[in-house]
């Protein structure tokens, strides 16, 4: 069903397991550090791009030799083409360039901690955009990894749930074909690591994942003018980050 | 058997967070930043209060309230429609809120409450998880801001001079939230 190709490996613990797939994920950073466009990032040690409006993160130019898997400030969005089942249509990362700025994260609909506080971010910054008039200048991405179990019905669900405005014709929920393809897009394109827990080692029943967290912004030239991992942000950080974009831009 | 499963919930997203435990903004909390004053959300940090709409629920009569109320404890609980643990919580919230006196005790919501969430939506929510006291929600995210809250549920308690004692993230026993309200009078 939602099991991932076995590679054969015993799994002792989850615990251990974890430590190993977070050690995997810093593994990942080396092997798809060019995930972005390596000629877009910016050079020097003043961190600051032409391409981005927002101040870089205050420990940038370590981060910036980190060869981190997803990009962080000054890079290009990744590109990737992906089914909105809601919309019926396929939407590209990338189509958005030129019209709107881009706000992405990427969840499993079942998940019950981390994932709901990062779609509550975009669904600050969405009731924004639309209070404030300004829906049609933004777009706001939700990938699931999941994509056995977030069938269409699924998403539909999980989008009245958390308040997602479907009227504001700004939000479109992508879901990759396959698992595979959900690791081509989530993992190798946007540096999002994720791994299925069996149900017996799962603490909760629903807890069917565990994954890397992150919320890109990116502008609408398409650079990523910030990257949120770890514990998701204060939705009002996150709103304040987009109304500076708007000022700045 | 459910809060402990519940209990466990909360420790995986502990682990998510050590996962990754850098938030790649300028003065985010999990960066070093050289600030000035007391980082917002903190133990000792002072919350100037904000005014917030209620909603028209059991125990929650219409119009404003002050959060944090100036010369009483206050103690507040951010919460959202769609959080499992957050509805979970709501038994220990009512035990605690029974047994303790001369205290500010508020709910708060942080939804986008007016736009896709409706206030109804939320006195609904409050029915059904037998909410009984004043219950508001965050319609400029003025709160969250101040007291930092990046989860649900997130509380804190604030002594007389609205000076952060304690916050607490994800379930909390009644027992818990007590001491804690307690400790600040």
């Amino acid at each position: 069903m939602n099991q991932e190709p076995t590679d054969g490996e015993s799994r002792p613990t989850v615990r251990t397991d974890r430590r190993r797939f977070l050690a995997a994920t810093g593994a990942t950073a080396l092997g798809v550090g060019s995930a972005g466009c390596l000629d877009a990032l910016p050079i020097g040690s003043s961190g600051q791009s032409a391409d981005v409006v927002l101040d870089p993160p205050e420990n940038y130019d370590t981060l910036s030799e980190g060869d981190l898997p997803f990009p962080i400030h000054g890079e290009k969005l990744p590109e990737a083409t992906v089914p909105a089942p809601l919309a019926d249509r396929e939407v590209t990362t990338t189509e958005f360039v030129g019209d709107r700025h881009v706000m992405m994260t990427f969840v499993f609909t079942r998940c019950s901690s981390v994932c709901p506080l990062l779609t509550a971010n975009l669904v600050q910054a969405q009731a924004e955009s639309v209070s404030e008039g300004f829906a049609d200048e933004m777009a706001f991405l939700d990938v699931t990894f999941d994509p056995e179990y977030d069938t269409p019905d699924v998403i539909e669900d999980y989008v009245e749930t958390q308040g997602i405005d479907r009227d504001a014709g700004n939000w479109w929920f992508l879901r990759p074909e396959s698992h595979e393809r959900a690791k081509e897009v989530v993992t190798d394109t946007f540096g999002v690591a994720f791994q299925f827990v069996p149900e017996e080692e799962r603490e909760m029943q629903n807890m069917a994942w565990i994954h890397s967290s992150l919320i890109l912004l990116a502008n609408a030239n398409g650079y990523v003018e910030r990257a949120f991992t770890g514990e998701p942000p204060n939705p009002a950080r996150m709103v304040d980050e987009v109304n500076t974009l708007r000022e700045r831009w | 058997m459910r809060r402990r499963d519940l209990l466990a919930g909360a420790a995986a997203l502990g682990i998510f967070g050590v996962g990754a435990a850098s938030t790649f903004g300028d003065g985010l909390p999990g960066t070093t930043s050289g600030s000035e004053e007391q980082s917002p959300g903190t133990v000792g940090a002072t919350v100037d209060p904000v005014t917030l709409p209620a909603i028209d629920a059991p125990g929650s009569p219409p119009g404003e309230r002050t959060v944090p109320e100036r010369g009483r404890v206050t103690f507040v609980e951010m919460f959202a429609t769609w959080c499992t643990t957050c509805q979970a919580s709501m038994s220990e919230l009512r035990a605690a809120h029974e047994r303790a006196d001369d205290v500010q005790f508020v709910s708060v919501n942080i939804e986008p409450v007016g736009e896709t969430v409706e206030k109804a939506d939320v006195t609904e929510w409050w029915v059904e998880y037998e909410g009984s006291w004043p219950v508001t929600y965050d319609a400029e995210l003025e709160l969250t801001r101040r007291l930092d809250a990046t989860e649900v549920p997130f509380a804190a308690v604030l002594d007389a001079e609205n000076t952060i004692q304690w916050t607490g993230r994800g379930y909390k026993e009644a027992d818990t939230i007590v001491a804690e309200i307690e400790a600040a009078q």
